[in-house]
């Protein structure tokens, strides 16, 4: 039966006709069911829809839902949901706004009670949706506009969940704070929101919103001429968000915030085993319950123009040089190179020399006859500039790539910074000079164009502890349902390795002890009993001001051009579980200032760890 | 250029009935789209403008349709195919998105939108492959298969963007077109049945909106959120205009803006609130004359190519007028299908018009000798 094609001329056009005829019966057929229809809906139905029309009383409303909460490692609530009663008006017939906004304040004044906010009519009030008069009103504000409901027409109060943050400004950098969706947020996500939704505007809110914020829900009512609900359409109840949990100990962030107190600054604490940070300090901070009910102007600007930036997180968007805690890595560059062993000494009379320029050790003695080991716990610069000009500027930034700097952690928050490792290239294309030997000088005890952030820091001691695993920083450990059940698992995620020979990173180890428990060490502030600490002091200056005419101006040197305090460490030595960063800005000394700041966070740590079980705190219950 | 020589009788059997009843139906469009925008004609832009010059580019495009004879533009069917078919990938991979969509490409000052362009290229497409494999016998389904495939493909990235309306259309006008040429009953009644099972599958590719929408529809107020909303808000805007509605400009429901997405797929719920049951009879009564028109020029073409293009076109302008009747009537589930030359929209405008040009092609050419 095959049968093949081009065999006629197609069907003959009487067919067509026949075909036509048929089609033509049935679209007159479906369109005179179309004007049946409208007949039905405009002469039947007619008068009363056009009775809808006129007092078109279907509201439409949104439901937030309630947002997930944000707990600490152990279960303890750190941002929690409360209710707030807003005062709303939905547009009615026959009322005038700037009249009613007259009564509802002539109403408030009898109680000598002040309107708070401007006019909060927009330009176009759309007949369907609601205007916020007021948010967040005392509850005797509340009993004067129910009391008065009907001198007000389409006046209501209204729930809906806030945020509270319970540790407000320690914990603001890391979980960030929530706000209105903004007009370009509203364009840029299509169907996800609509106006009047609340989302996470920074931080952890902001990275997580999408399983943090629930779905929402609405319902449809129909109101009489006063705004009053008489029937109920139809509700789709909203979705309460998603609980993270994140990896920061509650008690230890307190204590290392406590422990900062007065200081400008970050601090950051990582378990190295698997790279969770436990705690992270940026100073000063911001209250987040600020921005629950729109934060305004007058506090904004205050925030905003701040010179010490306090809505920036410094312990990844600071980027300090590194000073001394920059040459473990210069040491570690050194020996796998074989330039250096453990026994080579140099000699350090307090100045090293090249060409006619003069570069000092911060000991202006010297230190005399100085091996590896010894010029990491004294913090020998002389013996550092000789190995640092050895090594070239290229092999110093080869190795502290392998420590991951100069390059983001990929932490789970946004505006991270990279950080800086200069070399030959770099300079060239940025500056389009080539490189002077003199810089490699200064790089190698962290200054001149070095940057890092402190988490950046903590994690490259976090590597060495570990025995050389680069950990991509974990903050959340898992998102949960309100239930408990959980829906995503954040594992632990190695992101390199910094590849060192197992003796380099033994000998790196026994020297980074050294600086706090041998004598003449830098950072014996940081010593603890009972405890083997490791760390390394770092001083680093602000101003590349020669070291003499340092040291004449020293009376003059103004809070902001003073040296940044740093120090990092890890504990115990065997098996270390703790890794800490402190970066206090213009602060002074290393030794004196970030090592004490450390000391402090490691006690909370290990005395933590003999008290557990202490009270947890609860989510409240919130009914929506 | 043969195709392009200059005839006389091209002008003297021009079908000015044709070019009347489009000029007349996209009238009333202009004159409703105003309406719509008149309670915010602050904005820079008002759409009617946009829409009046969206109207200009297509009846240059129309001009052009016309001119070049159809066999001409039955030579680069599959080249135009070819072009819609890129256009549809490109929207997938680099689209831009509005409304949770990915539809439209950016040309800079505005959006092109390929489906609309693919609602033509697909009739240019199936009415050459028909012509190139003419046949006395009504089609065996294996015969059928390459059509089959030239359809499936845009349907399928059509409904992936998401589009449910474009992509049902696309089908719909492939299947008359079909059964208009002739298919043998028996690859009739598979073909269907296999329709019929491969419904489940379909439905596990449709997003949650659209499904909501299908389950809207079957209980119309019993969900009153979302489209049950725009179901309601257009039932009582139709019936509120009467017999005669309630003027121009005077539509409450359109003028406070209850009712939604009014210049686009519920555009009819606007004029008939406005002009009342008189206007939708004579709306429907110059629908009716262009389509029966339509179907003559099909009738009276001299070849099968001009039978097909211009049954294809018209069962287009056809089925999107009935389904959205249907649709904003409460009578089908709102699927986003516009209506032709009323609903706001460049790019079906554009594609319409130059439809239109097509199908005068074909009016006036039955007059002339084969090359």
């Amino acid at each position: 039966m095959e049968r093949q094609f081009n065999l006629g001329n197609g069907p003959a056009p009487a067919d067509f006709q026949q075909k036509l005829k048929i089609v033509v019966v049935l679209l007159v057929l479906a369109l005179t069911v179309l004007l049946v229809r409208l007949w039905y809906l405009q002469m039947i139905k007619g008068d009363e829809l056009k009775l809808r029309s006129e007092s078109n009383a279907v509201r439409f409303r949104n439901i937030q839902p309630i947002r997930g909460l944000v707990m600490d490692r152990n279960g303890s609530v750190l941002v929690d949901n409360r209710p707030s009663f807003d005062v709303l008006y939905m547009p009615t017939k026959g009322v005038n706004p700037d009249m009613l906004l007259q009564k509802i304040k002539n109403i408030y004044e009898t109680r000598s009670l002040g309107f708070s906010s401007g006019n909060p009519f927009p330009k176009t009030v759309k007949p369907y949706l609601p205007v916020r008069l007021e948010k967040n009103v005392s509850m005797e504000k509340i009993a004067l506009v129910e009391t008065n409901a009907v001198d007000l027409p389409g006046v209501y109060v209204d729930v809906t969940p806030i945020r509270i943050y319970l540790d407000g400004e320690i914990t603001a950098p890391i979980i960030g704070y929530t706000g209105e969706v903004s007009k370009e947020e509203l364009e840029k996500s299509g169907e996800d929101y609509v106006s009047g939704d609340i989302t996470g505007k920074y931080g952890i809110e902001k990275m997580f919103d999408s399983y943090i914020r629930g779905r929402r829900g609405n319902e449809l009512v129909e109101v009489n001429a006063f705004g009053k609900v008489i029937k109920n359409l139809g509700r789709i109840d909203p979705l309460s968000g998603s609980n993270v949990v994140l990896t920061i100990d509650a008690r230890l962030q307190k204590a290392a915030w406590e422990a900062f107190s007065g200081f400008t600054g970050s601090a950051v604490v990582m378990d190295p085993r698997d790279g969770s940070i436990l705690a992270m300090v940026s100073l000063p901070s911001f209250d987040p319950n600020l921005f629950c009910n729109g934060i305004d102007r007058e506090q904004w600007q205050k925030l905003q123009k701040n010179p010490l930036t306090p809505l920036s997180n410094r312990a990844i968007s600071g980027q300090y040089p590194p000073g001394s805690t920059y040459k473990l890595i210069v040491a570690a560059a050194a020996l796998e190179e074989g330039i250096i062993t453990p026994s080579t000494r140099i000699s350090c009379n307090g100045s090293f020399t090249l060409g006619n320029r003069v570069f000092r050790c911060w000991n202006k003695h010297g230190h005399g006859s100085v091996n590896l080991h010894q010029a990491l716990v004294g913090s020998c610069d002389v013996y550092f500039y000789t190995v640092g000009k050895m090594l070239g500027v290229d092999k110093i930034a080869e190795y502290a790539k392998r420590f991951g700097l100069g390059d983001v952690t990929g932490i789970d928050l946004a505006s991270e910074k990279k950080g800086l490792v200069p070399t030959r290239e770099w300079k060239l294309a940025r500056m389009k000079q080539p490189w002077q030997i003199g810089e490699t000088i200064s790089i190698s005890i962290g200054q001149g164009f070095n940057l890092t952030t402190p988490l950046q820091l903590v994690r490259a001691y976090a590597a060495l502890a570990n025995g050389g695993t680069l950990w991509r920083p974990r903050l959340v450990s898992r998102i949960v349902m309100p239930d408990g059940s959980v829906v995503k698992e954040f594992v632990p995620e190695k992101k390199g390795a910094i590849q060192l020979h197992k003796q380099t990173i033994a000998v790196l180890n026994r020297a980074l002890w050294g600086v706090v428990n041998e004598p003449g060490g830098t950072g014996k502030a940081a010593r603890r009993p009972y405890t083997d600490v490791c760390g390394k002091t770092g001083t680093s200056q602000v101003i590349g001001l020669p070291q003499n005419e340092k040291a004449r101006r020293a009376q003059k040197i103004t809070a902001f051009h003073k040296d940044h305090a740093l120090f990092v460490c890890y504990a115990p030595m065997k098996n270390p579980e703790i890794a800490v960063a402190v970066v206090a800005e213009n602060a002074g000394g290393g030794g004196a200032v970030a090592a004490p700041i450390a000391q402090k966070i490691l006690n909370a740590y290990f005395d933590g760890k003999k008290a557990k079980n202490l009270p947890l705190r609860q989510p409240t219950v919130t009914d929506s | 250029m043969i195709f392009l020589k200059y005839d006389r009788r091209i002008f003297q059997n021009f079908d000015w009935t044709l070019l009347a009843l489009v000029l007349a139906i996209c009238s009333i469009g202009i004159i409703n789209i105003y309406s719509t925008g008149f309670s915010t004609m602050s904005d820079v832009s008002p759409l009617y403008l946009k829409q009046l010059q969206w109207i200009a580019v297509g009846l240059l495009f129309m001009v052009v349709a016309f001119l070049i004879d159809y066999h001409a533009i039955n030579h680069a069917a599959y080249i135009i195919y070819a072009v819609s078919l890129f256009s549809l990938v490109y929207v997938v991979v680099f689209g831009h998105t509005a409304n949770g969509a990915q539809r439209w490409i950016h040309f800079g000052f505005f959006l092109f939108q390929p489906s609309e362009l693919m609602k033509l290229s697909i009739i240019i497409a199936l009415a050459r492959y028909f012509d190139d494999h003419k046949s006395n016998e009504p089609y065996l389904l294996k015969e059928l298969l390459i059509p089959f495939i030239m359809v499936i493909i845009p349907f399928v990235l059509i409904l992936k963007q998401p589009d449910l309306g474009t992509a049902l259309i696309i089908a719909i006008i492939s299947a008359s077109m079909i059964l208009f040429i002739g298919m043998n009953w028996k690859s009739v009644t598979i073909a269907v049945v296999s329709a019929v099972v491969m419904m489940p599958v379909a439905w596990h590719f449709l997003k949650d909106y659209q499904k909501n929408r299908l389950f809207t529809f079957l209980s119309p107020e019993s969900d009153p959120l979302g489209t049950g909303y725009h179901i309601i808000q257009s039932m009582i805007a139709i019936g509120s205009g009467g017999f005669v509605g309630k003027g121009f400009l005077k539509g409450s429901q359109t003028q406070l803006k209850y009712l939604p997405e009014q210049q686009t797929d519920f555009v009819f719920s606007v004029f008939a609130e406005e002009w009342g049951f008189v206007g939708g009879l004579v709306l429907v009564a110059l629908f009716l004359s262009l389509i029966i028109w339509g179907f003559k020029i099909a009738l009276h073409s001299k070849d099968l190519l001009g039978t097909m293009l211009s049954f294809g076109i018209t069962a287009l302008i056809a089925w999107q007028m009935t389904i959205n009747m249907g649709m904003v009537l409460g009578l089908l589930p709102v699927v986003g299908i516009p209506m032709p030359f009323i609903s706001y929209g460049g790019s079906a405008m554009v594609s319409l018009l130059a439809s239109i040009g097509l199908l005068m092609n074909v009016s006036v050419r039955r007059f002339l000798l084969l090359r």
